[in-house]
């Protein structure tokens, strides 16, 4: 599903040049649970928003679903994005004016759905997350847990191939972050393939797999013991 | 995305800070209004131009005895100078199509029965009342027969008509001028006013009779002279003066002791005095609306700043460059469309209260508010696009690290 090779990101600030990612090398195979550890400045985020396509890396080459696309234009990107890639991340990032089912809708309005078939979509997706009774309610009026839970259910609501997720219960309190991990969980049963990054041991356990980073490069890969459809590591 | 769900975004947005966004498009709606209230005026005043050419007749050369001034300091016309063979010799210039005499005496009594008045008593011929387009509004006119038989019959304005015979009716009635007995034929419809003068309030006697009975002599005060067409009133005005210089032997150096005048030209003077307000106001009104709209370029990219997350957030759900470019100029286009629409209002209402308060006659072309609410939209989309650009061009990645 995703095949990463050679990934190397720099960013130049000022004079001084920065290397994010040093040579990362990541395939991941259609349905398997990645958590992505690491220290701050480890580089995984910055992985996750390449493997996102929300930036290019400055060199290497990247495959999601057979395309290349470490080198794509804006619009070529929000095409993948679109059909491909469902984000979650720490901060939430729903949108503060719209109501929980309008910002799940938001995607399918990029995919050019319409809107009769949206507002079914999007209602399965909030009931699929248990927030079908919080439709109408906007961000501002939800706890955090059910922010993120809305968050998941936009995320999901395309059934994209590849969920990415950046430290989706890094806000939460634990009760929360049992239940945002229980839907991902369940998304994941439900034949999606998952990146996702976090600094928590015990998140992380609930993957098929954790890739270590450390100075921009992969450092350790281990596979956990939990059964996926489709195996565990690669590589 | 259809046009539907990019107007609704755009109107959420606007929505969340509807206060500021009225504000901005203020500019856009005070340039609008000003310049759909500024051609209504101008546009009124052209009109009004016109009407006065068809009310006091087309094609008019005012031609004048020499003007003595007035112990009053005012100047008047005098029949010193202007003979009958004068006017037959105009009569045969070629262009000439209607030679139309006229003497006129201020504050004549006039009384009925025991109703007193002074007014303008006027000797005419009948073409007078036609070349100015008079209308008999009760009875008749004058007419040939009256000038041939210098018949003693008046037809009266209007005003006198009303003040003498209050009772309605006087067609029919006598009255007197000085000692004379006149015979009431018709009233003439209501003229209005030409600049200061009053129209309304003349008494038109045949010049045959006013010669015989109240003036004496056979010289007139003043002509009208009309051209066959419009084209034909300068080469006519010159072709009299000509004319009149070599009948009266006035030598190159010497006063002339008569004149003449374009009729147009003095409506069209007297309407021009607003129309260097005018041009000044649409020109502020034109500032208005670039000023306008450089304030909305300013909010709308003070607005992409503010919301660098939102679109961040909104390239991560697949939105292309072209949405998010679309999504900013909908709104700085809905800002101008509500300006637009809310200045066409307030020009069509401005321009109502000029035309009641200062009395201007205005006119409100269609076209005009067309042309008013497409600048406007124009406006929107030129000033809006530099903004929008810069929001569909923000990387996405670092838009969502964005605080």
């Amino acid at each position: 599903m995703i095949e990463a090779r050679d990934l190397c990101q720099r960013f130049a600030s000022g004079g001084l040049a920065v290397d994010a990612l040093r040579g990362v090398d990541l395939v991941v195979r259609g349905g398997e649970f990645v958590a992505i550890m690491g220290p701050s400045g480890s580089g995984k985020s910055t992985l996750l928003s390449i493997l996102g396509c929300l930036e290019q890396p400055s060199s290497g080459s990247y495959r999601l679903a057979g395309e290349e696309v470490a080198a794509f234009d804006e619009r070529t990107a929000a095409r993948v994005r679109r059909e491909r890639i469902g984000f979650v991340f720490q901060a939430f990032n729903l949108l503060a004016r719209s109501t929980a089912l309008e910002n799940v809708e938001l995607p399918l309005i990029y995919a050019q759905q319409p809107a009769r078939e949206r507002r079914r979509r999007a209602a399965g997706a909030l009931e699929a997350v248990g927030l079908q009774d919080r439709a109408g309610h906007l961000p501002s009026q939800l706890s955090g847990g059910q922010q993120q839970r809305v968050a998941v259910a936009r995320a999901i609501v395309t059934q994209p191939a590849v969920l990415l997720a950046d430290e989706p219960t890094g806000n939460l309190d634990s009760r929360s972050e049992a239940d945002v991990l229980e839907i991902l969980a369940h998304v994941h049963a439900g034949g999606a393939t998952i990146v996702m990054v976090t600094h928590s041991r015990e998140v992380a356990q609930c993957a098929t797999r954790i890739v270590h980073m450390l100075d921009g490069v992969v450092d350790a890969d281990e596979a956990l013991g939990a059964a996926t459809p489709s195996g565990a590591a690669a590589r | 995305m259809s046009g539907v769900d990019q107007l609704a975004m755009a109107l959420q947005a606007l929505r969340a800070n509807w206060l500021r966004g009225l504000l901005t498009a203020l500019g856009v709606i005070i340039g609008v209004a000003s310049l759909v209230a500024l051609t209504a005026v101008s546009a009124g005043a052209r009109e009004g131009v016109a009407a006065d050419l068809r009310r006091l007749g087309p094609n008019l050369i005012k031609f004048d005895g020499e003007f003595v001034s007035l112990p009053g300091g005012g100047q008047s016309a005098t029949d010193r100078t202007i003979t009958r063979g004068d006017l037959e010799a105009v009569a045969g210039l070629p262009g000439v199509t209607a030679v139309a005499a006229r003497q006129t005496v201020e504050g004549l009594p006039v009384s009925a029965g025991r109703i007193q008045t002074s007014l303008f008593v006027s000797g005419i011929t009948p073409t007078y009342l036609r070349v100015h387009n008079f209308a008999a509004d009760h009875g008749r006119l004058l007419g040939s027969a009256d000038e041939h038989l210098a018949s003693e019959v008046v037809v009266l304005g209007p005003q006198p008509a009303a003040k003498l015979f209050p009772r309605g009716n006087a067609v029919g009635r006598n009255l007197r001028i000085l000692d004379r007995q006149f015979m009431v034929v018709g009233v003439y419809a209501r003229k209005g006013s030409l600049g200061s003068d009053n129209l309304d309030n003349t008494a038109f006697v045949p010049l045959t009779a006013a010669k015989r009975i109240l003036f004496g002599g056979d010289n007139v005060q003043s002509a009208d002279i009309q051209a066959a067409r419009q084209a034909d009133v300068v080469p006519v005005m010159d072709a009299v003066d000509a004319l009149i210089h070599r009948r009266h032997r006035i030598a190159a150096a010497r006063a002339d002791d008569f004149s003449t005048e374009d009729q147009a030209t003095i409506i069209t003077t007297a309407a021009s005095a607003t129309s260097t307000f005018q041009t000044l106001t649409l020109a502020l009104g034109a500032i208005a609306l670039v000023v306008g709209g450089i304030g909305i370029m300013n909010i709308m990219l003070v607005s992409v700043t503010e919301r660098t997350r939102e679109i961040g957030i909104r390239k991560a759900l697949g939105a292309t460059p072209g949405r998010i470019q679309a999504q900013f100029l909908t709104e700085a286009l809905v800002l101008c469309i509500a300006g637009g629409l809310i200045g066409v209002a307030g020009g069509v209402a401005a321009a109502r209260a000029i035309s009641a308060l200062a009395g201007w006659q205005t006119a409100v072309a269609v076209p005009s508010l067309v042309i008013a609410f497409a600048t406007s939209v124009a406006v929107g989309l030129f000033f809006g696009y530099y903004p929008a650009r810069r929001a569909a061009r923000l990387p996405p990645a670092v838009a969502m690290r964005y605080d």
